[in-house]
C-alpha cells in the first residue's frame, strides 16, 4: 500500500477535537428537541391571541426574551416557530431526498441516452435559482405548511441526485459489481445489496446536511411573505413582524428568533460533518497494512 | 537487543557501509488500536544503507514492510508509537538527522523530496489528475530550487530527462500516460529534489514483466549515480534485479539480510522463511509455505514462523536475534538445502 | 529455453468439445477504436491456457468477455458448446454462472461491506442455495485456507492475500465449468501465488474445469497452464500466438 497517506502526525488530537464537537453539537440538539416537543405539551400557545397591555416587554424573569409588539411571549414563540421550521425542514428534506435517489440512481443505473437526458433536465432545473422556483410553487398555493414543504423538496434533490448518480456510476464500474453479476445476482440484487448501501451514506448525509438549508428557506420564505401564514408562530414570520420594532431600538424580537435559527441549523451541519468523516474515511489510515 | 547484534555490516556490509547514508536501528512501530489491542506492525529492525547500493525489503503483503516506509517518511497516523532511530546521514556530516524524532516541519521542509526522494507504489494516484505532468513536475522543482522563467523551463526539461520522461509528453495529463510513463513522472518528480536516499514502495505493481524490468533498472541507475534506494517490493524477481541486498521481512521483523547474489544464489537463502518464499517461485519449486502469516495484533510467542516451519523445534519458543545475517535458531546451510542455484539455472530445461 | 511458437489457428488440436470457445471477438469501449479486432480463442474441456500479452493489450477485456461480463461489438462466444445467448444480465443466468471469474485487486472486487463469509456466500445466496450455505461457504474456505476466525472479518481488515483467497472462493463457490483468472496474482507474494495457483489447480482437477489466466508473468503463465496464447498489440492487427507448456520436467523437485 502507499506510504503517502496524508495523515500527519496530529491525529490524535484532530480526534479529539472532533469528539468535543460531535458531543456539543449532540447535545445541543438533544435540548433543541426536547424544548420543541415537550414545552406545547406543557404550555400549550394561543396563536391568534394578543396582550396589548405587555407589548415589547424587554426580557425579563416573566418573559425571559421579552414580548413582541403586540404583547406574545417571544420564547414560547420562538420554541413553537422551531417547531414548526423543523418539521418543514425535515420533511422537505426527506422528500428532495427520496426524489434525489431515486432519479441518480435510476439515471446512474440505466446509463446511456436515459442517464443523458435525465442529467439535462438536472442541469435545466438547475440553471434557474431555485429561491425564485420555491417562489414560484408556493404562489400556486393558499399560504401553509405544506404548499413550503412542497416547494423546498421540489427544488433541492437535483443536487442529491448528481451525487447519487456519480456514486452509481463509481459503483458500478467496480469488479465486485462484475463478480456478483458473475455470481449469478440479479439486477435488482446488485441494485439492493451491492449498490444501494454504498449509496445511502451519501444520501443520507446529504438529506442531514439539507435539513438546515430548508429552515432557511421556509423561513426566508415566510419572511417574504410567501410561506406560513402570518399568524403562525415561525421563525420567518416573527423576524418578519419584529423588522419595525428593531428600528425603535427594541432589539430582542429580532435577536432571539434569529439565534433559534442560526444555533440549531450549525448543530446540524456539526453534526452532519462528523458523519461526512466518518463515511469518507482516511480510515485506512488506523492501521496500515 | 545490542546494536551490535543488528549492526548488518558485519553480515555483508558493501565497500561503502562504514559511511552508511541511512542507519535505522531497534525501529518498532506499534499501533494502538480500539479496544486497547496492540499491532505489533514493525519490531527491532536495523539495516545500514550505503550510497550507491540498493537495499531490496521483500515479504508477504502485511508483513510490515510499508509501515516502515511510512515511519521512514513520518507518514504514521496518530495512533502508532515509533521507536529506535534511523538516522540520515549526509556525505562528512557527524550526527545526521533522526528521521523517527524529526518534527514535521522540518520532515516537510528539508527532509521530503530534499533528502529523501519517494518512489510511489500507485503513480497515477500519486499525480495529480487534473494537471499536466509539465505543471507538476515544474511546481517540485520550483518549489525544491527555487527556478524562476526561463530557468525554470530548463530545469523542468531537465528533471523529465533524468527519469527519462519524453519530453513531448510533458504536457498529457497523467490518465493520458500508459503505466510505464506514469511511473517514470512519478520517479521524475522524486529526482527533482536530488535527494541522495530514494525509498520505492512496490514501484513495480501491477506492471507487466517488461516495465518492471525497465523500471527497476531505471531505479538502478539513479542508485549507480551514488544515491542509495530502499525498495519495497513483494516481486523476488525485481529485487533480483536491481538490489545488492535483501532483507526479508516476516510479522514485523527482518529475518533474513544477505547479500543479493548469495540469497538468490548459492548458498541461497537460510532462513526456512525466506528459503520457502523463494521456493514458491514459478521458476523453482512452485510450492507454497503452508499456512498464512500470523496476525501483527496477535503475534505467537517465541519465533513468530514456527507455527509453519518444518525445522522448528524447542528452541523456537523463544524469539531468534539477527545474527550473522539471519533470525533464526536453526537455520539452513548451504549444504543442507538442495542446491538452489543450481536448480535455477536448470528450471527451464 | 522458450520452445517455438507457432502460429495459432484455430482451436488447438484435439477431439472433446469446446468449454469455452470466442470467435472472431471485436470489443473495446469505443466503436471507433476498440482495443480487440477479430480475435479467436478456444478451451478445450480441461484444457488450462495462459494468456500473456503487455497491458493494455485487451487482454482483460478479453478475459471480461469470455465470463459475459462485457459485451462485444462484434463475435460470438460459446459456452460448452452453446452460444451465450447474451452478456451481463441479459446472460441466462446458467451461462454467466457457468463461469467463475477472479480479478485483480481484491479490494476492488470485494464489497467492502461484506465480511469474508458473506462475500464468499454471495453466489449461492444469489442462486437461491441458501439451504447449506453456511456449509459449503465452510467447506470453500477451508479449501483456500481461511480459517474460521478470518471469516467474520471485513475486507479492511484483512490483508490482500486473504482477502484474494477469499475471493477465489467466491469465483468456486457455484462450481463453474470455467475459471477466468484475471492478474489473479499480480498483487501477491510468491508463496500465496503459488498457493492460489494450487487451490485453483485442485479444483480442476477434481472438476475437469477448463481455465482461462490472463497475466503478463510468462513464467508464472507457462508453469501453470497447459499452453500460453500471446496477445499482440489490439487495436487493428490483435493477433494470438500459442505455444504448448514448456516441457514437462519444469518442476525442480
Amino acid at each position: 500500500m502507499s506510504t503517502a497517506t496524508a495523515l500527519g502526525k496530529g491525529g490524535a488530537p484532530r480526534a479529539g477535537r472532533r469528539e468535543v464537537r460531535l458531543w456539543t453539537c449532540a447535545c445541543v440538539l438533544a435540548v433543541v428537541l426536547a424544548a420543541v416537543l415537550l414545552v406545547p405539551l406543557l404550555h400549550p400557545l394561543d396563536e391568534q391571541a394578543v396582550d396589548m397591555a405587555n407589548k415589547l416587554h424587554a426580557p425579563s424573569a416573566a418573559h425571559p426574551f421579552g414580548t413582541d409588539d403586540v404583547g406574545r411571549d417571544v420564547l414560547l414563540r420562538c420554541v413553537y416557530g422551531l417547531r414548526v421550521s423543523l418539521l418543514v425542514g425535515v420533511v422537505a428534506a426527506l422528500t428532495a431526498t427520496v426524489i434525489g435517489t431515486a432519479v441518480g440512481a435510476a439515471a446512474g443505473a440505466a446509463g446511456g441516452r436515459t442517464d443523458r437526458m435525465v442529467m439535462r433536465v438536472v442541469d435545466v432545473f438547475s440553471s434557474v435559482p431555485h429561491l425564485l422556483l420555491g417562489i414560484f410553487i408556493v404562489a400556486m398555493f393558499r399560504p401553509g405548511v405544506w404548499p413550503v414543504v412542497v416547494s423546498v423538496g421540489l427544488t433541492h434533490w437535483l443536487s442529491t441526485a448528481r451525487i447519487v448518480r456519480a456514486e452509481v456510476l463509481s459503483l458500478r464500474s467496480r469488479d465486485f459489481v462484475d463478480a456478483a453479476v458473475s455470481g449469478g445476482a440479479s439486477r435488482l440484487r446488485v441494485a439492493v445489496r451491492h449498490l444501494l448501501p454504498g449509496v445511502l451514506p451519501q444520501a443520507g448525509l446529504a438529506a442531514v446536511l439539507m435539513v438546515p438549508h430548508a429552515i432557511w428557506h421556509e423561513s426566508a420564505l415566510s419572511f417574504l411573505g410567501l410561506g406560513l401564514p402570518t399568524h403562525r408562530a415561525s421563525l420567518g414570520n416573527m423576524i418578519q413582524d419584529a423588522r419595525g420594532t428593531l428600528l425603535a431600538g427594541d432589539w430582542w424580537p429580532t435577536l432571539f428568533p434569529g439565534l433559534f435559527l442560526i444555533v440549531p441549523t450549525l448543530a446540524i451541519a456539526g453534526l452532519a460533518g462528523v458523519w461526512r468523516e466518518r463515511i469518507n474515511p482516511r480510515r485506512r489510515s488506523e492501521l496500515m497494512l | 537487543m545490542s546494536a551490535d547484534t543488528l549492526t548488518p555490516e558485519t553480515v555483508a556490509g558493501p565497500p561503502a557501509a562504514a559511511h552508511p547514508l541511512l542507519s535505522v536501528r531497534e525501529l518498532t512501530v506499534r499501533f494502538r488500536m480500539r479496544g486497547g489491542r496492540e499491532v505489533a506492525a514493525v519490531t527491532d529492525v536495523g539495516l545500514d544503507l550505503a550510497p550507491g547500493e540498493c537495499l531490496a525489503l521483500v515479504g508477504e503483503s502485511g508483513c510490515g514492510k510499508s509501515v516502515l516506509a511510512s515511519a521512514l517518511l513520518g507518514l504514521l497516523p496518530g495512533n502508532a508509537h515509533v521507536s529506535g532511530s534511523a538516522v540520515l546521514r549526509g556525505p562528512g556530516e557527524a550526527d545526521g538527522l533522526d528521521l523517527l524524532t524529526a518534527d514535521e516541519a522540518t520532515l516537510a521542509r528539508t527532509v521530503r523530496g530534499r533528502r529523501v526522494g519517494l518512489v510511489p507504489q500507485s503513480p497515477a494516484a500519486h499525480l495529480t489528475p487534473v494537471r499536466t505532468v509539465r505543471s507538476q513536475l515544474a511546481e517540485t522543482v520550483r518549489e525544491l530550487t527555487g527556478a524562476r522563467g526561463e530557468e525554470l523551463r530548463a530545469a523542468t526539461l531537465t528533471a523529465a530527462g533524468r527519469a527519462a520522461f519524453p519530453a513531448d509528453h510533458l504536457d498529457r495529463y497523467p490518465h493520458q500516460l500508459s503505466g510505464g510513463l506514469a511511473q517514470r513522472a512519478a520517479t521524475a518528480l522524486a529526482l527533482v529534489g536530488d535527494a541522495p536516499l530514494l525509498l520505492a514502495d512496490e514501484p513495480t505493481t501491477g506492471l507487466d514483466r517488461d516495465l518492471v524490468d525497465r523500471t527497476v533498472d531505471e531505479l538502478r541507475a539513479h542508485t549507480d549515480e551514488g544515491r542509495g534506494l530502499l525498495i519495497i517490493t513483494h516481486d523476488l524477481a525485481a529485487a533480483e534485479r536491481v538490489a545488492d541486498r535483501v532483507a526479508v521481512m516476516y510479522a514485523g521483523r527482518i529475518v533474513e539480510l544477505a547479500p543479493a547474489p548469495d540469497f538468490f544464489g548459492t548458498p541461497g537463502p537460510r532462513h526456512p522463511y525466506a528459503r520457502g518464499l523463494l521456493e514458491a517461485l514459478p521458476e523453482r519449486s512452485f510450492t507454497p509455505i503452508p499456512g498464512m502469516p500470523p496476525e501483527l495484533g496477535d503475534l505467537p510467542a517465541g519465533c513468530a514462523f514456527a507455527p509453519r516451519c518444518d525445522r522448528a523445534a524447542d528452541v523456537c519458543a523463544t524469539v531468534p536475534q539477527l545474527t550473522g545475517g539471519v533470525a533464526c535458531h536453526r537455520p539452513l546451510t548451504a549444504a543442507a538445502g538442495e542446491g538452489p542455484a543450481a536448480r535455477r539455472e536448470g528450471s527451464r530445461v | 529455453m522458450t520452445p517455438p511458437r507457432t502460429r495459432h489457428t484455430g482451436p488447438a488440436g484435439g477431439a472433446g468439445p469446446h468449454a469455452l470457445e470466442l470467435r472472431d471477438i471485436t470489443a473495446g469501449y469505443d466503436r471507433r477504436a476498440p482495443v480487440l479486432r477479430g480475435v479467436s480463442l478456444s478451451l478445450r474441456e480441461g484444457e488450462a491456457v495462459g494468456l500473456l500479452g503487455p497491458s493494455g493489450c485487451g487482454k482483460s477485456t478479453l478475459a471480461k468477455v469470455a465470463a459475459l461480463l462485457h459485451r462485444p461489438d462484434a463475435g460470438t462466444v460459446h459456452l460448452g458448446g452453446e452460444p451465450a445467448r447474451g452478456f451481463r444480465h441479459r446472460a441466462p443466468r446458467a451461462q454467466r454462472t457457468a463461469v467463475g471469474v477472479v480479478f485483480q485487486s481484491p479490494r476492488l472486487a470485494a464489497d467492502p461491506r461484506l465480511t469474508l463469509s458473506a462475500l464468499i456466500a454471495e453466489p449461492l445466496l444469489a442462486t437461491g442455495r441458501k439451504a447449506g450455505a453456511a456449509d459449503r461457504t465452510r467447506e470453500l474456505a477451508r479449501a483456500v485456507g481461511l480459517g474460521p476466525d478470518l471469516l467474520g472479518r471485513r475486507p479492511h481488515e484483512v490483508s490482500d492475500g486473504q482477502l484474494q483467497r477469499a475471493c477465489v472462493a467466491r469465483a468456486l463457490a457455484l462450481r463453474p465449468r470455467v475459471l477466468v483468472c484475471d492478474e489473479m496474482t499480480a498483487m501477491l507474494d510468491a508463496s500465496t501465488t503459488a498457493a492460489l495457483v494450487a487451490v485453483v489447480e485442485d479444483y480442476r482437477a477434481r472438476s475437469g474445469a477448463a481455465l482461462l489466466a490472463v497475466g503478463h508473468d510468462r513464467t508464472l503463465l507457462e508453469r501453470w497452464c497447459d499452453r500460453t496464447v500471446e496477445l499482440h498489440g489490439g487495436g487493428t492487427d490483435s493477433a494470438l500466438r500459442s505455444a504448448p507448456r514448456a516441457a514437462a520436467g519444469t518442476s525442480a523437485g
